[in-house]
């Protein structure tokens, strides 16, 4: 099962759309779930969303124009427990401790949360923690170094998921792969 | 020879003929006819010379003197269609002359039109099979515009749709020279102002025609920063009414993005922003009320393309990427309150980036600090003006990341407009925000704001720290109180822990 992971597009306010490259990789039909961290902004790119898959999650990021999407969410995609949040809420912002509060607030297997525009993907106490970072490689005040466009597709099959992140690097696309398996106790 | 005679004899009895006989027996002679030039093209003895010399000129004459509408336009035709085009090069003066002395009522734009066409895409194929004697856009302008006076009974649309014939040839034969497309836009213009258009309605045929001349060359360059160097493209422009103007604009807009054509200097974008200025500002001349009728999700589909756009007036060169900003930031400021919060926040955004790469100069640049300063002072002039228009909850977020910006690059200052920014901040909270999930989110990012931010001396923070604990405590309904208090919490932390723990348990 496929799901595309991604966010902080901040169109057409920071960016005027996706990199080309990255618009070529994302076609419809092949995604079965899209799950977005946010900050879109306005509804022309929810609707392109809309035409890559028909079961899009959106959580509120702090510039998004539509103020009824939800803060947090969760998803069930097969074995896994997903929650999602843009991360602006999380003080401070980025901070492990902080993601897992509201991990352990949602009991979700898997965090996603975005608007450090930073691509994250690590393992703690068990549980997977993501950010797809930016889609466009949007400014970020607090990402002084630059941001790289980049994206991630979650691959999921019974207890585990193979996450691909994609990165546009000096224009090339990159792809990387992690694994992360559901602990098979769910104990605590 | 004598074929050629006999045959100009024949015709000649076949139109008097015509001239008498039923419309069933026109037909008749109308193929007879044109059978007999088919049969005149395919004579070997004929060659460009004598196709000049005798043939074309006896043909010519025939058919201008025969007086007959119906027979000139199909004889005419015929020629174009029978004779292979390498004669036609040779005899273009001639052949157009006798076009400007057919009757009155014949269409001659269809017959001109399809020459062109078929000389274009000959030209295409085999350049240099056009002899060098044969300027084929000079011409065909010269040539049209004498017919075009010739015939003052000729609709508006045919003329124009002429000028498109005459543009696409432009385009096709000679992509180089961008005057022979501006000639032909301004022929159209004089044309208008002579007979003292008023505004194309929106759906009439000359507007049609018009908005296909316009789109022509933005199709064929895709490359915005030519049209700008065509000076009646604009001129052309103005003679449309307010829809059309905006479809022109928005596509003039949407090339510019699928191509990612940068718009790199203050001239440009100058000249860009005055090209599209029905989509920037209103139209005062409007006087038909067309924006009463406006439609709102058109209208943001429009601001949007024109936000998305503004990502494109942008240069490599920091110096150059400032300059254009203030030149955009005059455009925009004209688009009236509607527009502005869509127009002025990328402006804010990208200057804020630039002050980051500004910072990332600093070992090379030494006047970096002041240019950081003078972007801060004109984000703080935008957002003061979106602010002043009845928005709240932007402003208060873009000085939120301004704050943010000084923290990192830390420009000499920094802290003094961070300081200024956060105060705007509080008070737009304070003053403007006063729904309570709306308060609980705007003060939550107030506070992960100065948690992140790095550039207050202890003085400040104590004073942003409390101003926020107090803030917390006001919220309307309790759990939204603990909630804050809690974040409000780390501010503490970040400075030192026993006032820390005092202050929270105030709370």
């Amino acid at each position: 099962m496929l799901v595309l992971v991604i966010g902080d597009l901040h169109i057409p306010q920071r960016n005027h759309s996706l990199p080309a490259k990255f618009k070529k990789l994302l076609v419809p039909g092949k995604i079965q779930h899209i799950l977005c961290t946010g900050n879109l902004c306005t509804k022309e790119t929810f609707d392109y969303l809309k035409t890559l898959a028909s079961d899009v999650h959106i959580v509120k990021g702090d510039f998004d124009e539509n103020l009824n999407y939800p803060e947090l969410k969760v998803v069930t995609v097969g074995q896994f427990r997903i929650g999602l949040c843009h991360g602006h809420q999380v003080v401070p912002w980025g901070d492990t401790e902080s993601l897992a509060i509201v991990q352990r607030q949602l009991d979700v297997d898997i965090m996603i949360s975005g608007h450090t525009h930073r691509f994250e993907a690590f393992e703690h106490e068990g549980r997977f923690y993501v950010n797809p970072g930016s889609a466009t490689g949007a400014f970020s005040p607090i990402s002084s170094a630059g941001v790289q466009p980049s994206f991630l597709l979650m691959d999921i099959q019974s207890s585990t998921v193979v996450t691909y992140v994609y990165q546009l690097i000096d224009g090339e696309v990159k792809v990387e792969r992690i694994e992360y398996k559901k602990p098979v106790a769910a104990a605590s | 020879s004598e074929m050629n005679k006999l045959w100009v004899r024949m015709q000649h009895q076949g139109h008097s003929r015509e001239r008498e006989k039923r419309e069933k027996e026109r037909q008749e002679l109308k193929i007879l006819v044109g059978t007999n030039l088919v049969r005149l093209s395919q004579l070997d003895s004929i060659n460009v010379n004598t196709f000049k010399k005798v043939v074309l000129p006896g043909i010519l004459e025939q058919i201008v003197s025969c007086k007959d509408a119906i027979a000139q336009e199909y004889l005419m035709e015929c020629i174009i269609q029978v004779f292979p085009d390498e004669f036609h090069l040779e005899t273009l003066n001639g052949f157009l002359k006798a076009c400007a002395d057919v009757q009155q009522n014949v269409n001659i734009k269809n017959i001109i039109i399809g020459l062109i066409g078929r000389l274009a895409q000959f030209a295409e194929r085999d350049p240099t099979g056009i002899p060098e004697d044969v300027q084929l856009f000079d011409v065909f302008s010269d040539k049209t515009a004498e017919i075009i006076q010739n015939r003052s009974e000729m609709p508006v649309h045919s003329i124009v749709a002429l000028q498109v014939a005459l543009v696409n040839l432009a385009l096709r034969c000679y992509p180089t020279r961008s005057d022979f497309v501006d000639k032909v836009l301004e022929t159209t213009a004089d044309v208008f102002s002579g007979i003292n258009l008023e505004p194309l309605e929106y759906n009439s045929e000359t507007c049609k025609e018009l908005l296909k001349l316009l789109k022509i060359p933005i199709d064929s360059y895709n490359n915005v920063c030519k049209i700008l160097e065509l000076p009646h493209f604009s001129a052309l422009l103005d003679y449309c009414d307010l829809n059309s103007k905006k479809l022109i604009s928005s596509y003039i807009l949407q090339n510019a993005l699928d191509n990612e054509t940068l718009i790199d200097s203050e001239e440009r974008v100058d000249s860009v922003l005055h090209l599209v200025s029905s989509l920037v500002m209103d139209d005062d001349s409007d006087s038909q009320g067309a924006k009463v009728t406006e439609d709102p999700e058109d209208f943001l589909e429009e601001q949007w393309l024109m936000a998305r756009f503004i990502d494109l007036l942008k240069s490599e060169e920091l110096d150059n990427q400032y300059i254009i900003l203030n030149m955009a930031k005059k455009h925009f400021v004209k688009g009236g309150p509607r527009r502005i919060e869509f127009t002025l926040t990328p402006l804010v955004f990208a200057a804020y980036s630039l002050a980051t790469r500004y910072a990332a100069t600093r070992e090379s640049d030494d006047k970096w600090d002041k240019k950081c300063q003078k972007i801060f002072q004109f984000c703080s002039q935008t957002i003061m003006i979106l602010s002043k228009a009845d928005l709240s909850e932007l402003p208060l977020r873009l000085y939120l990341h301004g704050v943010l910006v000084a923290s990192e690059t830390k420009f000499d200052k920094a802290e003094g407009f961070a300081y200024d920014f956060i105060s705007q901040a509080f008070t737009l909270y304070e003053e403007e925000i006063s729904d309570s999930k709306a308060q609980l989110a705007a003060i939550t990012l107030i506070m992960s704001t100065v948690e992140r931010a790095r550039c207050f001396g202890e003085e400040n923070h104590e004073t942003l720290r409390t101003q926020c604990a107090v803030a917390s405590s006001k919220l309307l309904k309790k759990p939204d109180q603990s909630r804050a208090v809690a974040l409000c919490s780390h501010l503490f932390w970040s400075s030192k822990p026993q006032d820390g723990g005092r202050r929270i348990e105030r709370c």
